[in-house]
């Protein structure tokens, strides 16, 4: 029983660790872009795609919370025990961290992108594959941290 | 591409410039010298003036629509330019010198109004300052009488009553008399009497407490010259709006600006083309590039147009590119432009691009729902709004990409995610989940991760290789032999012995010598083979076993194919979300119009966010994980010599 107090600090730990970085990478984007359509407005689409892609991690920080309610008996599933409860907190750190410092990252490389837009639009898939090289390690933590949530259940701990 | 001269009498060099330009066939060739006996006619003067005129216009459009801004809808960037006859260019020509004018006029009267406006603000300053004297009764300037004199001025400082006689009255013997009229902490504005004869006296005293007088002084009583300040102010400001009222008057003229906006930017290209030819004192010769296909179209134009000669030649190294392609594949064309045209090495990696785009875009974003409304709602765009060619082909990107969309939403078993399953059970109060309503067999995106996940490395194994036989392709093409086999084939059959190795974990036993076998002897092929260019014995071998290191890359590259599991699950969980948030008010009236309200607004968040993390990340997969294997870009686009404007674009011409 006791399981299911770290399962739902697991849930938010996912959620609020990659939800600050995801926040302060759109933040920092969104604020750029906000100066270059000050000059310019006619590139909002392309500003709210690179601002939006440092939103990503908290999605996925979002689904494996999401995912760990759906298991531990909040929104469904069996309470899990002491011992899987603190799994899921292990599990969640990945994400965790992995999505709020690579949120961090992208929001960098997110504004610097869009600086390069600004200057000269036909940039704007090159910044955008940029932008997205960083993705991929919020994906392989999302990745790591979803198996393991996903079969946590299964084992008896 | 075809290389094409064109020469012709200058008498006809309207006629066929013309002809050539609302046709949109050929690409002017920058040469940097003329041809011996020809000469180049400077046209920049032309050109400045145009310029100047564009630009005036296109203030004179700003200030319009300031005054009324013009009601656009969001849906109107999807229409098409309208398509005009040639003889509509000449109408706007026509009209084009009184457009002018009248946009010249625009801009008077906006510069009218920002100066009355200054004058607004120099009057505003004025009231201001005169504002703390409002309760003095006499002129700003009264002079002197016969027996007293008058100082009126301000101090820097706050004074009272008191503060203000103990300073004056630093000076023994001086008499004085002083009204206050308004004080604050930086600043007294006072009135002091003293007798004539100590007038020098006092004013020494007034300058050590950095006593000044007021700087354009007014016959007038302070009060008496706010008023009339006022006053002025207002008749100011019935002017601007008055002018306001007048700009207002030319609105109808908006189109018309706009289209003569097009004009010259349309007699500007041509302008900038006649730079270009080389003429003699009767002839004229264009070079160009021209499209293979189009060439039988060009000359007969031409020779339709006047008396001329037009002769093909092979295109250069240096010809642009322009791809052609069937209809499942244009779409993604604009995908290869974004990144880079082809060169002459490469081939057009356009169609294998578009089956790998649609199909990876269908996987991330796996919803049957959603690609059906991505479907239909691009179907009805093309449809309804009958756009130009580039918006067509976003649109019909989004439309195949929808298909592919509904095929791995049917796979993955999400139709809105488990829509379906949650209002049956919310309905019916039964627990089935979308995999038993289904009738055929679906994987789970949540219990079957690791299966998708082996999926989609398998689907970047594919995506790979594919990229990589481009390669080899490429490089038989070109006879390079020992880069085909050496270094791309061998590296080819590794990862198939790796992917056999990883078959033969799973199935049998059987399968693991035949691919360790292939991966082995592939690995000594590359140990021998790559390091051919070093010298000595040692220097080959060791080059060779470095090359090994390369694995590294390709492990990489097959990981970041993870990708379409985690968008693929993260449409499919945002989605059921959703659907939960949906159910929670019950069955009752006001659950029902809450869930509906929830489904709409969730699932459209849903779709915006993931379609844009899709095309994002698909895009990503062809650019850095395909495209690194053997696109080597750096090509010219195609950019005709054609009708370029914003408002129309000419009837019977090729679209660009």
């Amino acid at each position: 029983m006791e399981g299911i107090v770290f399962a739902i600090l697991a849930a938010s730990i996912a959620t609020v660790l990659s939800g600050i970085g995801s926040a302060k990478g759109v933040g920092g984007a969104a604020q750029t872009a906000m100066g270059v359509l000050s000059e310019d407005s006619s590139m909002f689409g392309k500003m709210l795609v690179l601002t939006l892609l440092p939103g990503t991690q908290g999605l996925y920080g979002f689904i494996v919370g999401f995912l760990i309610m759906i298991n531990c008996g909040v929104l469904g599933g069996e309470v899990p025990t002491l011992m899987q409860g603190l799994a899921y907190v292990a599990a969640s750190l990945a994400i965790g961290f992995g999505g709020m410092i690579s949120g961090f990252a992208q929001g960098k490389a997110s504004v610097a992108g869009i600086s390069m837009c600004a200057k000269d639009e036909s940039n704007f898939s090159k910044a955008m594959v940029s932008i997205t090289l960083v993705e991929i390690y919020a994906l392989l933590a999302f990745i790591v941290s979803l198996l393991m949530v996903i079969s946590i259940p299964g084992i008896k701990m | 591409m075809k290389s094409v001269r064109i020469i012709a009498l200058k008498e006809d060099r309207k006629r066929i410039l013309e002809h050539l330009q609302n046709s949109s066939l050929i690409q002017v060739r920058h040469n940097e010298i003329s041809e011996d006996g020809f000469g180049r006619v400077d046209t920049s003067p032309q050109l400045q003036q145009f310029d100047r005129n564009e630009q005036l216009m296109t203030q004179a459009l700003k200030i319009l629509d300031k005054v009324s801004p013009e009601k656009k809808s969001l849906l109107d960037s999807f229409k098409g330019k309208k398509e005009v006859e040639p003889e509509h260019i000449g109408s706007i020509a026509a009209a084009s010198p009184k457009i002018v004018g009248i946009c010249k006029k625009i801009c008077d009267l906006e510069k009218q109004k920002a100066d009355l406006s200054a004058e607004r603000v120099r009057l505003k300053t004025q009231t201001v300052q005169l504002e703390p004297w409002r309760t003095l009764d006499i002129p700003m300037n009264t002079p002197d009488t016969a027996s007293t004199a008058v100082l009126i001025g301000t101090f820097p400082k706050m004074f009272d009553d008191v503060t203000l006689a103990e300073a004056l009255a630093q000076e023994e013997d001086l008499v004085f008399e002083y009204e206050i009229f308004f004080s604050s902490a930086n600043l007294t504005c006072a009135v002091i009497f003293v007798p004539k004869v100590q007038k020098e006296k006092a004013e020494n005293i007034l300058r050590t407490l950095g006593f000044t007088r007021p700087l354009n002084p007014t016959s007038r009583t302070p009060s008496e010259k706010i008023k009339r300040l006022r006053q002025k102010d207002a008749e100011l400001e019935e002017k601007i709006a008055k002018t306001t009222e007048n700009l207002k008057n030319y609105i109808e003229y908006r189109q018309a600006i706009s289209d003569t906006i097009d004009y010259y930017s349309v007699r500007s290209e041509k302008y900038r083309v006649i730079s270009e030819l080389d003429q003699s004192n009767h002839t004229f010769i264009l070079y160009g590039y021209v499209p293979e296909c189009d060439c039988d179209k060009l000359k007969a134009l031409c020779e339709n147009a006047a008396c001329c000669v037009v002769e093909f030649s092979e295109a250069g190294d240096d010809a642009p590119v322009k791809l052609k392609n069937n209809k499942f594949a244009e779409p993604a064309e604009s995908i290869v432009t974004m990144y880079s045209p082809p060169s002459k090495e490469d081939v057009d990696p356009t169609p294998i691009l578009a089956f790998f785009f649609y199909f990876f875009f269908g996987m991330m974003f796996s919803d049957a729902g959603y690609g059906l409304v991505m479907l239909i709602a691009t179907s009805i765009a093309l449809k309804v709004f009958k756009p130009d060619k580039s918006m067509r082909n976003n649109l019909k990107l989004f439309r195949n990409c929808g298909v592919a969309t509904v095929f791995w939403g049917l796979v993955f078993g999400s139709i809105f995610g488990d829509a379906p399953a949650v209002y049956y059970n919310l309905f019916t109060g039964n627990n089935v989940t979308m995999a038993e309503l289904l009738p055929w067999p679906v994987l789970d995106t949540q219990k079957d991760a690791l299966t998708i996940m082996i999926l989609s490395i398998g689907l970047g194994l594919v995506h790979i290789l594919v990229g990589m036989g481009c390669k080899f392709y490429v490089c038989m093409k070109h006879k390079r032999y020992a880069e085909a086999f050496f270094d791309t084939g061998l590296w080819m059959t590794m990862l198939i012995g790796f992917a056999v190795l990883a078959a033969g974990v799973a199935a049998s036993p059987v399968l693991i010598t035949v691919g360790a076998g292939i991966a082995i002897a592939s690995a000594a092929g590359l140990v021998l083979t790559q390091g051919r260019a070093k010298k000595g014995i040692f220097g080959k071998l060791i080059g060779g076993v470095a090359s090994l290191y390369d694995i590294t890359s390709y492990i990489s590259d097959l990981l970041s194919y993870s990708r379409l599991l985690a968008l693929g699950l993260t449409t499919g969980v945002m989605a059921q979300v959703f659907n939960m948030l949906s159910t929670l008010m019950g069955t009752n009236i006001f659950g029902i119009i809450f869930m509906i309200v929830i489904f709409i607004a969730g699932h459209l968040i849903t779709i915006g966010l993931n379609a844009l993390g899709s095309y994002v990340h698909t895009m990503r997969l062809q650019y850095v994980e395909m495209f690194s294997k053997f696109y080597e870009g750096g090509g010219r686009k195609f950019e005709p010599f054609a009708v370029r404007c914003n408002n129309f674009k000419m009837k019977n011409s090729e679209e660009i």
